[in-house]
């Protein structure tokens, strides 16, 4: 950025450049040192209750706050003394004493700041040998979510969170002294559509989500970053699944959906939607190949292909812009976009190619847009047009491919059950079972986007390439393949995919 | 004290009403100050006059007001801290009851020198019963045009609000002070910034004890060198001693600053009742550190209670005698600050609860060796690393009667 100012500190005998304005705790992060801390959360100003980022700064008499202070030319930072130790370890014990130490049965366990910060700078005896507190382990406090007040340590990130990012304030402190604790006011619970968050800003496990309570261990989840595809916001997620199996019979691989951070689009927030994704992956999936709603045993998928390479062969090539219809959606990648204009549109020289996608809903002032899909501005951008199809452009044609499930969303089962009918060849090529599987020659299982990789433009042209987060399940392909497999079996160069 | 002196308190009958003020010469002080003196000359007085907070902290009064920015645009408030909790102390109660208008004269002074409009008056909860006078002087005041929106014809008004707490201590913390003001959780704010730049409202913002707004009128009317003639060069003017405890006069004393702990005691108290001895003494509130018997020479001036490792506090002198077991003063300390503490910042929510827990078992018959180690280890935990001023507030008192009274701390625990 121009006109940033920079300033030079010393932390720990290293010279560290920071932006002016930034704090201590932020500029010792990008240098490599870690002060621990709790209540401090990049998105808020700093709150200062924790106590643990304490660190001495020279010419001053008392440990200082890392969160709260700025840092300035030639301040002299020190992080690793005996006093800074102590210190560190006083907090640590302080937010142990009353704590219900139930690691092995807690969600957070392997991920807990409390348990990662005794084990590099707590190790002391327990010192504690009173009674411990007894405080309500199960509040529901809305949304699905559930308060632990034993595990709770007050950092008040979800009150903030609440007061600060939605607005809504839920959350609040009660009681005062050991006897303060986090609570909704009287049936007032949490109720607002970005609510998930609290669990990942919380950090220890007193705010866990009954969707991911005891379900695994955080120590097994695998964590690929991914865009979210449920709006064209395209918010950063972690997709955090257990790696090492794939889906056994519609079985959970995915455990959760957890805010990846990207300042230029979501900074640290998803909303619930987005984390409701997981059932997208794991939930409903198409489970293999159908040919005409039976499952098809053995064979590769690019066998199966071939029957769809005939069928669009089978047309004459002058009745192909007429007689042959494609229909689309966007959650297609660019890439794909890219390979299905190149094969349909100048391969083919197609004329019917449509979009049928997840209709529009309500936007909310946050993040959440109205398109319900990913890659609009990628289809926008592809050059292709985003109509949608009307049932007489389906009328008279010989043969039809569909990607996606979008076409239940527009038209009633019964008119595409007649439409379907009187088409001769119709391929599906769809990521979830849907009530129109049977009605297709062939239907091809193909991946969710956290299973491929690719680009995808969001709505404010933001360009976003991510990878893949996690393997498909056994039989189901990406559609860049499937395009791929059909482009070669008709003898039609697709070029190189990422140059358009 | 010559008859010359102030009488924070008067005797006069119905010394609280407007008509009983005027004739002791109240108003005289605000009316030259609003009509015929220069703001910045008013805060040059009382700065030269070295009046110093009555809260506890002396903080200096003109100091603290110098600091609010001017010129800038925007409301700024006066808070005036009659939220008294310091157990020990109840001289803010006795200016409320007793002389009213001379805390909203020297409220007028302060305003008018500072730039200020509207005053918050926050009074403690448990004043709510004896706030009916407070509230009447308001009234006669606006009546009489030294509140309000033309003050002594001037352009300058200034309008009062009286706000009752709900019964925190710390809402006496200036800051928790400010969030209780505008409606939330009492809880200290992260400083800086300080209340003089972003205060009530996120507005610059003057917050000063009863008591040391209760001196303004004598500084402006009489001159900071009246002023400066009693007490001690550093440390100026009169202070209300509360004394409460083993003495046979218990009750409100205004003497000089800098007097001897003794004096106070002895001769004005009248000293402990007939077979007591003084044992120890907490001089400034609960949370100065308490001293010994043998340390009664000390003055009670903010920098001599310093010297001698305690705090001149709210003068809130609370006399210890032999009969009383210093487990029990330890347990009333531990329980109060446990009870009060906020529970905003990790060190005072746990430290203080820790602590109140091991003296509560110690007084149970169920001490263990290293009890009082692990209690002055617990302070040493919380002192200094708080948010606010009250962890030091509860870590030090609890660590010097464990210091000095060891030996009979560990007695009682062995028992």
């Amino acid at each position: 950025m121009s006109g940033t100012k920079t300033v030079a500190l010393t932390i720990d005998g290293r010279t560290v450049t920071a932006v002016e304005g930034a704090n201590v705790l932020r500029a010792a992060e990008r240098a490599g040192i870690d002060i621990p801390h709790f209540c401090y959360h990049p998105a808020f100003a700093a709150e200062g209750n924790c106590r643990m980022c304490l660190v001495e700064i020279e010419g001053l008499p008392k440990l200082e706050l890392a969160c709260s202070t700025p840092v300035r030319e030639g301040l002299v930072v020190r992080t690793a003394t005996e006093r800074v130790t102590q210190a560190r370890r006083d907090v640590l014990e302080f937010l142990l004493a009353d704590h219900p130490l139930d690691c092995p049965i807690c969600d957070k366990a392997g991920e807990c700041k409390l348990q990662d910060h005794y084990d590099r700078y707590g190790r002391f005896p327990g010192r504690f040998v009173e009674a411990k507190q007894k405080k309500d382990k199960l509040v529901r406090i809305g949304r699905g979510l559930v308060l632990d007040r034993e595990r709770c340590i007050l950092c008040t990130r979800c009150v903030r969170f609440l007061r600060n990012v939605t607005g809504t304030g839920e959350l609040g402190v009660f009681e005062r002294g050991a006897r303060a604790e986090i609570g909704v006011f009287e049936g007032a619970p949490v109720d607002n559509s970005y609510a998930g968050n609290l669990v990942d800003i919380c950090p220890v496990g007193a705010i866990t989500a009954e969707d991911f309570r005891f379900r695994t261990r955080a120590w097994f989840l695998a964590r690929n970053p991914s865009v979210c595809p449920h709006c064209s916001r395209g918010c950063a997620v972690i997709v955090e699944s257990v790696s090492g199996y794939p889906l056994p019979g519609g079985k959970r691989r995915v455990y959760r959906i957890t805010a990846g951070e990207n300042p230029a689009v979501n900074g640290y927030w998803i909303c619930d939607l987005g984390r409701a994704g997981r059932r997208d992956i794991d939930e409903g999936r198409a489970a293999g190949l159908l040919k005409k709603g039976v499952p098809v045993d053995g064979g590769p998928w690019q066998k199966a292909l071939t029957e769809v390479t005939a069928a669009i062969k089978a047309v004459p090539v002058s009745d192909r812009p007429a007689r042959i219809a494609v229909i689309l959606n966007a959650r297609l990648t660019c890439e794909e976009l890219v390979r299905a204009k190149r094969l349909f549109v100048t391969g083919l020289g197609l004329g019917r190619v449509f979009f049928a996608d997840r209709k529009p809903g309500a936007a909310d002032s946050l993040l959440l847009t109205t398109e319900r899909v990913p890659n609009a501005r990628g289809v926008l951008d592809s050059g292709l047009e985003a109509r949608p199809p009307l049932l007489e452009d389906l009328a008279g044609i010989t043969a039809l491919l569909v990607f996606g499930s979008g076409l239940a969303e527009h038209f009633p089962e019964e008119a595409i059950g007649r439409t379907l009918a009187a088409i001769p060849s119709k391929f599906l090529f769809a990521a979830h079972a849907g009530p129109f599987d049977r009605l297709f020659d062939l239907a091809f299982p193909v991946a969710v986007p956290p299973e491929k990789s690719g680009t995808y433009i969001n709505v404010a042209g933001v360009r976003q390439s991510f990878g893949r987060a996690l393997v498909a399940p056994a039989g189901a392909v990406p559609e860049g393949e499937i395009l791929t497999g059909l482009a070669q079996g008709l003898g039609i160069d697709l070029g190189d995919p990422d140059v358009r | 004290m010559s008859e010359d002196a102030v009488r924070l308190i008067p005797a006069d009958e119905g010394s609280w009403r407007l008509e009983a003020y005027l004739r002791r010469g109240g108003y005289e002080a605000a009316r030259r100050a609003v009509t015929s003196m220069a703001p910045a000359d008013i805060i040059a007085e009382v700065r030269r006059a070295g009046l110093r907070g009555r809260g506890g902290a002396g903080f200096p009064a003109g100091l603290k007001w110098s600091f609010v920015p001017q010129g800038v645009g925007g409301p700024k408030y006066l808070c005036v801290n009659a939220d008294e909790g310091e157990p020990g102390t109840f001289k803010d109660r006795a200016i409320l009851v007793r002389d009213p208008h001379r805390l909203l004269e020297g409220m007028v002074i302060a305003a008018f020198a500072v730039g200020i409009r509207t005053a918050v008056i926050y009074v403690r909860g448990e004043y709510e019963r004896i706030a009916g006078r407070l509230r009447a002087a308001v009234a006669e005041a606006e009546g009489a045009g030294f509140l309000g929106r033309t003050i002594f014809g001037s352009e300058f008004g200034l309008d009062v609000v009286i706000h009752f707490g709900a019964g925190a201590y710390i809402c006496g913390e200036e800051t928790a002070l400010l969030e209780s003001i505008e409606g939330r959780r009492g809880a200290p704010r992260l400083k800086p910034p300080f209340p003089a730049v972003v205060g009530l409202f996120r507005s610059p913002t003057v917050i000063n004890n009863v008591e040391t707004l209760a001196h303004v009128p004598s500084i402006i009317g009489r001159g900071a060198d009246w002023f400066m003639s009693l007490g001690l060069p550093k440390d100026c003017g009169t202070r209300l001693f509360s004394v409460s405890g083993a003495v046979r006069r218990p009750g409100l004393y205004e003497l000089p600053t800098g007097i001897p702990l003794r004096t106070l005691i002895e001769d004005h108290a009248g000293g402990p009742p007939e077979g007591v001895s003084v044992k120890a003494v907490i001089p400034g509130g609960l949370s100065a550190p308490v001293l010994r018997a043998d340390e009664l020479e000390t003055h009670l001036d903010f920098e001599s209670m310093a010297l001698a490792c305690s705090m001149a506090g709210s003068a809130g002198v609370i006399v210890i005698g032999d009969r009383t077991p210093m487990l029990e003063v330890l347990g009333v300390m531990s329980r109060f600050y446990a009870h009060e503490s906020c529970g905003q910042c990790t060190p005072c929510r746990i430290g203080t609860s820790w602590i109140h827990r091991t003296v509560t078992r110690i007084a149970a018959g169920q001490g263990r060796r290293g009890d009082l180690d692990l209690i002055l280890s617990l302070a040493d935990g919380i002192k200094g690393r708080t948010l606010c001023p009250m962890g030091d507030a509860a870590a030090l008192p609890i660590r010097a009667l464990v210091t000095k009274f060891r030996g009979e701390l560990e007695q009682a625990a062995e028992r």
